[in-house]
């Protein structure tokens, strides 16, 4: 038998779990990287923040500089010309001076360093301070001459230095940290840009894992769908292939099956024959003997007498009934394979109109067994051989009324369902039932279950399943002792006019 | 009757027994006939067609035939009998056999047997039906035989 056996191989590597862990590994570093982007963010803020700062406190140190030396220009003033508005301004700017150095005060609160220095800077403008104010009060004394020789004393000059280096201290101060938060800032984002780049890479190596994961799988699949497109479209050859393989062989069986049977029967014709021709000698030997018994009993032997009146014929009989039996059974197997011969003619049915025919046809027996047959609910419609299925129910429903359980009125119920293109067909009695171990073995030829107390050669259901299977069907039995039997016959809705035979 | 009592009847039978029951019940019908009986296809062929006594050669005959014999089926003796140009094509050919089955049935027709029949196996109607065979026999009309 040719048809190669295309086999499916199916793909049991872990596709799923291959993709899955590409896709956390993914996600996890989309995360990693957006965390990173986030704790940049933040650093990038914190890090201008410090740069503000650092320019806050530049700008308040310049300014306090500034209010400082400007002091300066309106003292002198005051003391040159004695002008009440240099006065005014020294007054106003004094008056701001406070708060300006507080500012930088509160600035640099956080430094040890910048207090130092700021501390530093509050005793030399407090120092200076204090010269100008003793200056200033000489003059509004009437001392000018006084503050003016005081002025040439005084160190103003040296400390507006001083104050002047602590300032550029302080700046510097404020540079240096900026420097290191520069530093640090360009490390952070190195860090971001390697944290960047190692994600980008893993999602680099995962995306290239994951497509070749679904192009392998893809490809496994196009292999598979093309196998069993292929296998699809050789399926049908290979089921005429096997059709016609079966068919054959069954054709071989029912050749042998009638040449067996007629073979069989030529000899029967010569026993049943010549036992015929053998039973008419009785009759003129019978004759003979009553003639001889009136006329000389004396040569009238016990024997003789015997074989005439009693062996002969019982041995005559005996074979009649053996040949006859005989008979009965090579005709049942000339019957089944002539069956298997008949041209299937497959068309509509209606089930439960063809039981309801069944019924008529042998009411009289189903109302001499005391029993009645009904159709179920609705049996679905099916195309097939009218005569195969017709045979099929009424040997079941006649056995079914055949085998009732004593005492028990015979109800059998027709009943039908369809399932994937097959129609199931149940005949279903509450009969003495068939012992599970009888279940195959009732439907071969000439084999019976139970008490042999109804006559038949044990052909029905051989002949039943011999349809069945004609009709491209099967047929089971579900029974128990004394419960009643259910024979399942499952069929083809449509029967497949394309057999070689039909 | 004295007409017929010049065709002779040739039964191929390869079953002993079928013979001798055959003749019983053409004897019983009335039919005193001369009865040849051949056992297999090969001499009744050469009788048919080359013995200086068979019906080829001397007279009409009709022909009883089983269509199983041992060495060749009884169709092919009655393509031979029923062939264009056979001197036996118009003789009467019996079939008579166990086979009941249709196909071969209409496959001999279509050879140009003349009358089918199957053996019963029940004797009795076995018996009765060669008798009606006989019966019928002695009835029928037999063509000459062309040379």
């Amino acid at each position: 038998m040719p048809g190669t056996r295309t086999k499916l191989v199916m793909d049991n590597r872990p596709i799923g779990r291959v993709l899955m862990a590409c896709m956390i590994l993914g996600f996890a570093s989309l995360v990693a990287t957006g965390v990173a982007a986030a704790w940049l963010t933040g650093r990038n803020q914190e890090h201008t923040r410090w740069v503000n700062h650092t320019y806050e406190v530049e700008l308040a140190i310049a300014n306090a500089s500034i209010a400082i030396e400007q002091g300066e220009t309106p003292r002198r003033g005051y003391l040159i010309t004695r002008a009440p508005a240099y006065l005014e301004t020294y007054r106003a700017n004094r008056a701001r001076q406070p708060e300006i150095l507080a500012k930088v005060s509160r600035l640099t609160a956080d430094n040890p360093r910048q207090r130092a220095n700021y501390a530093m800077l509050v005793a030399l403008v407090g120092n200076l301070q204090r010269q100008r104010d003793l200056t200033i009060g000489l003059v509004q004394q009437g001392r000018g001459r006084e503050a003016i020789a005081r002025f040439f004393t005084e160190t103003a000059a040296q400390r507006m230095m001083k104050i002047r280096a602590v300032a550029t201290r302080m700046a510097d101060e404020e540079r240096r940290l900026l420097k290191i938060r520069d530093a640090e800032q360009t490390r952070s984002v190195r860090a971001f840009y390697l944290v960047l780049a190692l994600a980008g890479l893993i999602l680099l190596v995962v995306a290239i894992l994951s497509l070749t994961t679904v192009m392998r799988y893809t490809r496994d699949l196009t292999r598979s769908r093309d196998s069993l497109n292929t296998l699809n479209e050789t399926l049908e050859a290979q089921v005429v292939e096997r059709t016609a393989d079966l068919s054959l062989a069954n054709d071989e069986i029912q050749r042998f099956a009638y040449i067996v049977s007629h073979d069989l029967r030529s000899p029967l014709v010569n026993v049943m024959g010549f036992t015929a021709e053998l039973a008419a000698t009785i009759a003129p030997l019978e004759d003979l003997l009553e003639r001889a018994e009136a006329t000389a009993p004396e040569i009238v032997s016990e024997d003789a007498r015997l074989a005439v009146r009693e062996d002969l014929p019982e041995a005559v009989s005996f074979i009649r009934t053996s040949t006859q039996k005989m008979d009965r059974l090579i005709n049942a197997i000339l019957k089944l394979s002539r069956e298997g011969r008949r041209v299937i003619t497959p068309e509509r049915l209606d089930i439960a109109e063809l039981v309801g025919t069944i019924r008529a046809s042998m009411q009289h027996i189903i109302d001499d067994r005391g029993a009645t047959v009904s159709v179920e609910g609705s049996i679905p419609g099916i195309v097939s051989d009218r005569v195969a299925i017709e045979q099929i129910l009424s040997n079941l429903i006649e056995n079914a009324t055949k085998y009732l359980q004593p005492g028990r009125s015979g109800v059998i119920t027709v009943s039908g369902h369809e399932a994937r293109g097959r129609v199931h067909l149940a005949v279903a009695d509450n009969g003495r039932g068939i012992d599970p171990r009888d279940h195959s073995r009732v439907f071969d030829l000439f084999r019976r279950s139970g008490a042999q107390d109804q006559p038949g050669e044990g052909i029905g259901l051989a002949h039943v399943r011999a349809l069945a299977y004609r009709l491209g069907g099967t047929i089971d039995l579900a029974s128990e002792l004394g419960k009643g039997a259910t024979f399942r016959l499952n069929l083809p809705k449509i029967l497949n006019t394309q057999d070689p035979k039909a | 009757m004295t007409e017929h009592q010049t065709v002779g009847i040739v039964m191929i039978e390869d079953d002993e027994g079928h013979a001798r029951l055959i003749e019983k019940n053409i004897r019983r019908a009335g039919i005193s006939n001369g009865i040849r009986h051949f056992t297999d296809g090969t001499t009744a062929l050469d009788f048919l067609f080359n013995a200086p006594e068979g019906p080829a050669l001397n007279g009409p005959a009709l022909i009883l035939l089983d269509l199983n014999l041992p060495d060749m089926s009884g169709t092919d003796i009655l393509v031979r009998i029923k062939a264009e140009g056979s001197p036996l094509k118009r003789t009467p050919v019996v079939v008579l056999t166990t086979t009941d089955d249709k196909v071969e049935i209409q496959r001999c027709y279509d050879l140009g047997c003349n009358v089918y029949i199957t053996k019963p196996v029940n004797y009795e109607s076995f018996a009765t039906a060669i008798r009606q065979l006989g019966l019928f026999l002695s009835v029928i009309q037999v063509p000459e035989i062309e040379g």
